[in-house]
This record gives structure tokens, sequence and C-alpha cells, in this order.
């Protein structure tokens, strides 16, 4: 009887991690195959070559299509590692000293956090459109500032939830004990709280990050062209051709979803509590 | 002290005001105005007609639809479908890995996730088509009729937001008291009663925080549609942000009417939200 019930659950949990992983490793395998194995039937696979054109591109181009390789990519690379650098910055910033009010001074209370919560809640597509109009009006549209500024309305409630909950288990009696030493209020805060709190600080960096990398709503709205467009945009505009060139799509999608991948693994800790609001530890 | 904790507050309380708060204000006033950015003319005050008009459009309420379908199907599903997981999980040989690797789904940006299926929903190549050729079945249009990309989007909705069910589910039931459950097998309960007595009343509370969380997210999916059926064919996969954004965006620019939109679901989200703040016990979990 227990190997059957061995047997049973090790079948389900390959049928689980099939149907979970299988969409990655068709997009990693399709960055990796040549044209003629984008789509046959019945489907490839396993590459039967390997190559790199769809990253470095390939001359001629693939039958047609407008878009050869991925070596357009840069500038959208660019954009979009300054973009969710500056709001991993500025978020982290912003929330530490926002975090360390709410947890040591109780600014605002219940009511502040509630709104917090709120907000991190709200439809981006709700505050897409008003933002659209007034950033036009001072003529941020297609800038790196009106993503970033825009992105800050996502990471920042979160990244302030999960402080909170780590400033609050930092003791007290070391903020006290900074004060009796005649610490001032900044001091204990630069050179007491914030140095225990680096592991904290640098995941919810990394959580801002991903969160800003991935964004696609408010992107989509508040730019227009390279200058500022960050990568999902450029993968969002190359599906909408008519003749999708599916390897150099793929190799694109792995460009974009690499660092997140490997970020959120890192910060894996704290993402539940915080996608939780701390209803559970994890 | 209170003096520089407000100190402190204030650049988060800058950015909220100024990016959330103030657009809401504008948007709500804006939704009183025939107003589009594709003409010349001024906005223009009328009432409650952009609020009517919502009554009257086909495709609008067909949005609505849509979206009702995806948190009474898709929701559900991922709900049973993670908690499953879950308790298949705990306990098992490498269950950290499985760990990790469910948290790709949640994690892979959605537009990247969107171009894989997109990929795998394909007619005549899509290897969906080919593991149901395997099981005898014909091939589906995916995206081609109304049933099946409803259907095609809401098993996107699933693939990606289970594993969030999953992981927190699983974190609450690691954090469950061990000796109580196991004191319930010595007096002789069995695997089920002590889900159906003790493990799932302690999390129950969890669950309500999971679910509410899930629908609220629902309500917004956009990402997803953009990339894998563009809310076709025709209109029957326009989830509602993915109506507002046509309508205030790629075919019209008209503001007043998207504003109206708009409106709706932020009154709907904001009475989700009240709901889960209410849930979530704050002043214990922040020690406020």
């Amino acid at each position: 009887m227990r190997w059957v019930k061995g047997i049973v659950k090790g079948v389900l949990v390959a049928l689980v991690l099939f149907f979970f992983l299988f969409p990655v490793y068709w997009l990693v395998t399709t960055a990796f195959k040549k044209s003629e194995e984008w789509f046959t039937w019945p489907p490839t696979f396993w590459p039967s070559s390997w190559t790199l054109g769809n990253f470095m591109g390939v001359e001629g181009g693939f039958f047609g299509s407008a878009t050869t390789a991925i070596a357009t990519i840069t500038p959208y690379l660019r954009n979009s590692i300054v973009v969710a650098l500056f709001v991993a910055l500025l978020s982290t910033v912003i929330s530490a000293l926002a975090a360390y009010a709410v947890s040591r001074f109780k600014i605002g209370g219940m009511r502040f956090v509630s709104w917090i919560i709120s907000i991190r809640m709200l439809p981006p597509i709700a505050s897409a459109l008003p933002l659209y109009v007034i950033f036009s009006r001072l003529r941020l549209i297609n800038t790196w500032w009106a993503l970033i500024l825009a992105h800050l309305v996502i990471t920042t409630p979160f990244s302030t939830w999960i402080l909170i909950t780590f400033f609050n288990e930092i003791p007290r009696e070391l903020d006290e004990a900074a004060f009796v030493d005649g610490a001032g209020v900044g001091q204990s805060f630069f050179s007491v709280i914030l140095p225990l709190a680096a592991p904290g600080l640098a995941a919810v960096a990394t959580l801002s990050f991903i969160q800003s990398w991935g964004e696609f709503l408010l992107s989509l709205v508040l730019t227009t062209g390279k200058e500022a467009q960050t990568l999902p945009l450029y993968l969002g505009r190359f599906i909408t051709g008519w003749r999708i060139a599916w390897g150099p799509l793929a190799a694109a999608g792995i460009v974009t979803m690499l660092p997140v991948v490997v970020f959120s693994l890192l910060a894996q800790r704290y993402l539940v509590r915080g996608l939780t609001f701390g209803a559970v530890k994890g | 002290m209170q003096r520089v904790g407000f100190l402190m507050i204030l650049p988060l309380l800058g950015v909220l005001l100024g990016l959330t708060m103030y657009p809401f204000g504008y948007m709500v006033y804006m939704s009183f105005f025939r107003y589009s950015l594709a003409s010349w003319e001024k906005p223009q005050f009328i009432g409650f007609s952009n609020y009517r008009d919502i009554l009257r459009d086909r495709t609008a309420i067909s949005s609505i639809d849509f979206t009702v379908l995806l948190l009474a199907v898709a929701v559900p599903l991922e709900i049973l479908l993670g908690m499953a997981i879950a308790f298949l999980l705990r306990d098992t040989f490498g269950e950290r890995v499985f760990r990790s690797a469910l948290l790709i789904p949640m994690m892979v940006p959605a537009v990247v996730a969107g171009i894989a299926w997109k990929m795998l929903y394909n007619f005549e190549f899509g290897p969906v088509n080919y593991f149901l050729s395997l099981l005898g079945i014909p091939k589906i249009s995916w995206l081609g009729t109304q049933f099946f990309s409803r259907l095609g989007v809401i098993l996107i909705d699933v693939w990606q937001w289970t594993p969030f069910v999953f992981l927190v589910l699983y974190a609450g039931l690691q954090s469950l008291p061990r000796d109580i459950v196991e004191a319930s097998f010595v007096d002789g309960a069995s695997g089920f009663s002590a889900f159906r007595y003790i493990e799932f009343p302690l999390l129950r509370p969890l669950l309500f925080v999971v679910l509410i969380i899930r629908v609220i997210d629902a309500l917004k999916i956009f990402d997803i549609v953009y990339m894998v059926t563009f809310g076709g064919p025709g209109s029957s996969t326009h989830s509602y942000s993915f109506y507002i954004y046509k309508v205030g965006v790629s075919f019209g620019w008209d503001i007043g009417y998207a504003s109206a939109l708009s409106v709706l679901l932020l009154l709907a989200v904001s009475l989700l939200v009240n709901l889960l703040i209410r849930m979530l016990r704050l002043r214990e979990t922040l020690e406020l």
C-alpha cells in the first residue's frame, strides 16, 4: 500500500511540475531553435541543432518578417535598466523612512496603513489615464521620469509594508539605548537600525526592481517610442506584427525574464509576506 | 519625535497623494465631461451621461460578463488547486526545490508568459493541440472562437496564479501547530478528518485573505489579454481593464467615457479592499 501511495504521489507531483514549467521550457528552447523548427508537426521538443542566431541576429532576417533579431533590443534594455534601478533606489529610500516612522512612532496608525494597502490594490488602468493627461501637460510623456514616478506608485506601498514588519522585528531597546547615549532620531536610524535592516532593504530593493522591470500597462500608456519604452513594451510591439518571428521573440523573452527569475528566487522569503500583507510570515 | 516621524513619511505621502489621489480626483471629475483627446473640442459638462452610456454599451456589458466569468471560474480553480498542491507537496522529498520552481509562473513578467502561451495555443503547430491529439482530440482553434479563447485566458490565469495560492497556503500550513494534528492521529483520526476538523478551520482566515486578493487581482487582468488574444476574436475576451484601455487609449482617446468606466472599477475594488483590510487584523500583524 505504501509504495502505491508513493507512486501516485510521484505521478501527481510530476504532472504539477509539467503543467507549471512547460510553458517556460517551451519559450527557452524556442529561443535556441533555428527558424525551421519554430513550428513543426509534431512540435520540436528538443532542438536538433542549437543556435544563438535568435540572440545575435541572422543575415537576411526570417522569412520576410519585419524584425530580424534582438539586436534592436539595446535601447529598450537600457531604458529598463535605468528605470528599474531608479525605482528600486527611490522606492527603498522612501519606504524605509516611512516604515520606520510607522513602526516606531505609530505615525498615522491604522488609517495610514490601511490607506497604503488600498493604494497597493488599486487597478493600474484607473491611474494610467489620468496620469497620461497630467504627464502630457507636464511634458513628461515618453520620458524615464514618467515611468519612474508611475512605477513608484506600485512599489512603494508594497515595500513600506514589508519594511514595517521588518523594523518591528528589530528590538526597540536598540533605539532606546542609542537615544540614552545621546543620539538623535536620524543618527540612531542611520547607524543603528539601517545596518540591522540591511537584508530587508535588499529584499525590498530587489522586489521593487522586479515589479518595475515587468510592469506593462502603465508603461504602455505613458510612453510612445524607444527613447523611454522598456522591454515588456518591446515584446508587446513585436507580437502585434503580422508575421511573428518566434525565435527572436522568445530570445527577447528570455532577456526580459532572466533577471526577474533570478532576483525573485533570491528574495523569495519576503515575497509571500509582502504579497499577503503579513497575513502569513512565509 | 512625532515631528521627525511626520517628516519621514512625507516623501511617501507626497508620492501617493500626487500620483494616485490627485489623478483619481481628476478622473472622477472628468467622468462627468465629454472629453476626447482625439478632437480639439474643449471638455463639455454632460452630467451622468457617460454612466448612462455604459448600460447601453454592449461591448462594456460583454467585458463585464467575461471578467465575472473569470472570477467565477478561474479563482475557485486556483484556490482548490493551490490547496491541493500545498497538501501534496507537504513533507515531500525536495519540497524546497519544487517550491522555488512553482514560483516561476507567478514571477515571470506576464508579457513573457503571454508570448509562451501564444505559441502553445497555435492552431496548426502548437504543443497544446499536439498533447490533445495524443488523447485523440482534434485540433482546437484556441484563439479563434469565443468559448475557447475565453477558456484559454482562464487557463493562463490558473497557470499564473495557482502558485500564489499554493505558496501562501503552504507557508500557512507550515505555521500550524504540529502537535495538535499529531495528537489527533494518536486519538485515531484519519488524515482526512484531521484536515476537515483541524487544519482547514485553522487555515480558513488565510484562505479568505487569499481569495479576496485573487478576486481583486482578477478584476484587473490586462497583460495576458493584450498579449495573447488582444481581446479577440471580436470582443469576446475583452477584460474590463482591456476595454477601458481600448476606449481610453488605443481606439479613440475618449477620456470622459473611459473615466466613467474606471470609476466603476475603482468603486468595486474599493469595496473589496475594505473587506480585505478587515480580514487582515492589522493591529496584531503590525503591532500598531
